[in-house]
């Protein structure tokens, strides 16, 4: 296994860049996601990685080694693509074979190398089937398989889950968690989804745009987002964003709406919002902080419940705020309704403000 | 209470409707015309074939030969007759013109469109309509022009006139096609090749070719079928006997005094054969969907 380097990495296709200055670095041994929406650059980084398209500009060091103008072969990389991408004519033996073959080792050593990967996950006895003749989680295995069986420098995983079935796909993200643990591999996995970034990942890199927006521990990143792309990113439902104006009177500062009610901040969040760059602010929260309440209380504003979605443990309420949609969690003893007047509380402590025109966050020191 | 009303009636069962059968009978009545249509000329081709000159002759016709014999067959394959040993020569020239231009056509066809589907370069657009150009114009058109081209060369007399000029007729549709069945081969299998261990070359050898087989086959009939039926261009560029190939060959049954029908029909059963052999042979590949299972969509 070994460490991954990207310093400065840039892919431009005419003028459009597909990846802006990447940087990132994988330590040996660590599970990185690579996690944003369609098109913002996570597949193209994973591929300039793989070495299937030139890079424009930028370094990539896998190991002690800089690769940049090697060939995917010779970057000692393993690669699971979204669409498995095994080889239909081959058997599923032929298929793990074929790493193998190509670095020409014996013949013995291959079956040995092969019957040992099949044995690892469970596919011994679909070695003499076809691609086609498998189950969806079976050709996923044998594409980790063919990934594996060669014990490379890092492994490169492009959405491997995504053509899954939900059910399958919860146990297929457990049974790659632990191909990671049991094997201490070098990974790094492009995903749209951020819950699998989040779930498997020791640090997710999100990136929006061809440029990384934010790259640390799940943990970190669901705590701390950079930005207001990333707070809405990371986490389900998505954080809360509600556009308001920055006030103060008296030396007491405040978020006011357009509706008329005010909300004071703490000393803590004055102090940050001190530094924005205009009297736009946008106050952040993610569902499980802010409390519900059916009658005005000291320190709540007005909202009016739009839908309200009851999962069986928790209720999940949508309501107007300002003329955006806030999402609130609820036990589901608390019945409300359509369209109810309510009343909403925000933990001061754990409310996110961010610029209103640069969309950073604010940041207290 | 309308509600109430509609609630207690009795559902309506609909009945599939019926009258179209006369369409359907139609339809039927039309294929089996089409296929009478079809096979009567072949038909008559073999029974006359079976027949002797005389019986050929006959008015009415016999649909079935009298006394039918394989006389006319036999004088074809006979390579000490006169008439067999031309034959077996024209037969062995159509077979070696073929052959080569299919294999040519094969060589040439399978890098062109594998770099026609997987490579950008600058004027692919333009190329790639420019080779579909040539099929726009009917073939007689170039054949003043091809005529004298040969002559330059030295090529006129030679099977290698020929066989240029059914790559030139051959190639478009043959990278055309090709260049469809690359398409539809997910690029992914070749990067999943390349970074198992393969060069390009070898992930196209070992991966994309063995898929795209049912194309190479289709192409090869199609280059083969075109240049064994050919005739005028044979007719022009080849004025030695011992060149000709069938098409123009088999033209010797037609005399100034009389024509031997059942010689001619023999002889164009026997023409007939290696193209049936190969489609008979070769169809599954047609068929298989070799991709089926490679990926899912």
């Amino acid at each position: 296994m070994a460490q991954v380097v990207l310093k400065d990495l840039v892919k431009t296709y005419g003028s459009v860049y597909a990846a802006k200055d990447v940087s990132l670095t994988v330590n040996d041994g660590e599970f990185v996601a690579l996690v944003g929406p369609s098109g913002c650059g996570k597949t193209t980084t994973l591929n300039l990685v793989a070495g299937l398209i030139p890079i424009t500009s930028g370094d990539i060091v896998i190991g002690d080694r800089i690769v940049n103008d090697l060939d995917p072969k010779d970057r000692d990389i393993a690669m699971v693509f979204q669409n498995y991408a095994l080889y239909p004519q081959k058997t599923v033996f032929q298929n793990l074979a074929f790493p193998l073959m190509m670095r020409k080792l014996p013949k013995d050593e291959i079956d040995r190398k092969v019957r040992e990967a099949a044995k690892v996950l469970d596919i011994t006895h679909l070695l003499e089937r076809k691609p086609r003749e498998l189950s969806g989680g079976q050709q996923q295995r044998v594409a980790l398989g063919r990934a594996l069986v060669r014990d490379p420098a890092v492994f490169l995983m492009d959405e491997p889950l995504s053509n899954l079935d939900a059910k399958l796909r919860v146990q297929m993200r457990s049974e790659i968690k632990r191909f990671h643990q049991d094997l201490n591999a070098t990974i790094i996995y492009v995903t749209h989804d951020q819950l699998e970034a989040v779930t498997m990942a020791d640090k997710m890199a999100v990136m929006n745009g061809g440029l990384l927006q934010q790259y640390d521990t799940p943990a970190n990143v669901f705590a701390n987002p950079v930005n207001m792309f990333v707070a809405s990113f990371v986490g389900s439902p998505a954080m809360s964003l509600v556009p308001l104006e920055l006030s103060s009177s008296n030396g007491q500062s405040a978020l006011t709406s357009a509706e008329g009610w005010s909300l004071p901040l703490s000393e803590r969040n004055a102090r940050k919002v001190a530094g924005a760059s205009s009297n736009k602010v946008v106050l952040g929260a993610r569902h499980s902080t802010i409390n519900l309440h059916k009658t005005q209380m000291p320190g709540t504003v007005p909202a009016r419940v739009y839908t309200v979605e009851p999962t069986g443990d928790i209720t999940f309420v949508q309501a107007f705020l300002a003329g955006a949609i806030v999402n609130i969690s609820l036990p589901p003893s608390v019945v409300v309704a359509p369209d109810e007047q309510v009343w909403l509380e925000f933990d001061q402590d754990r409310i996110h403000l961010f610029d209103g025109q640069t969309e950073m966050a604010l940041r207290a020191d | 209470m309308t509600s109430e009303t509609v609630n207690s009636a009795e559902p309506v069962r609909v009945a599939r409707r019926r009258g179209i059968d006369g369409w359907r009978w139609a339809g039927r009545i039309f294929l089996t015309l089409l296929v009478g249509f079809t096979i009567m000329p072949m038909f008559w081709m073999v029974i006359t074939s079976l027949k002797t000159g005389f019986a050929a002759m006959q008015y009415p016709p016999q649909w079935w030969p009298a006394s039918p014999t394989l006389d006319n067959y036999w004088r074809l394959l006979d390579p000490n007759g006169s008439v067999g040993r031309d034959f077996l020569r024209y037969f062995w020239n159509s077979m070696f013109v073929s052959v080569a231009t299919t294999v040519l056509a094969v060589l040439v066809a399978v890098p062109a469109a594998y770099a026609f589907s997987r490579f950008r370069f600058p004027g692919r657009n333009f190329l790639f309509f420019a080779i579909l150009l040539r099929n726009m114009f009917p073939a007689v058109v170039f054949l003043v022009p091809l005529f004298i081209l040969m002559r330059v060369l030295g090529l006129v007399n030679t099977h290698g006139s020929l066989i240029l000029t059914y790559l030139t007729f051959g190639l478009p549709l043959a990278i055309w096609l090709l260049k469809g069945f690359y398409d539809n081969i997910p690029i992914q299998l070749e990067q999943a090749a390349r970074i198992d261990g393969a060069t390009r070359f070898q992930a196209f050898f070992h991966i994309v070719m063995p898929l795209s087989t049912p194309g190479i086959i289709a192409t090869s009939i199609y280059s083969f079928i075109g240049a064994w039926n050919e005739y005028i261009y044979a007719y022009t560029f080849l004025t030695r006997h011992d060149q000709m190939t069938l098409p123009v060959g088999i033209q010797r049954f037609f005399s100034e005094n009389a024509t031997d029908w059942p010689g001619l029909m023999a002889a164009t059963f026997l023409m007939s054969v290696p193209v049936v052999v190969l489609f008979l042979v070769l169809q599954k590949y047609f068929v298989r969907a070799l991709t089926e299972g490679a990926v899912k969509h």
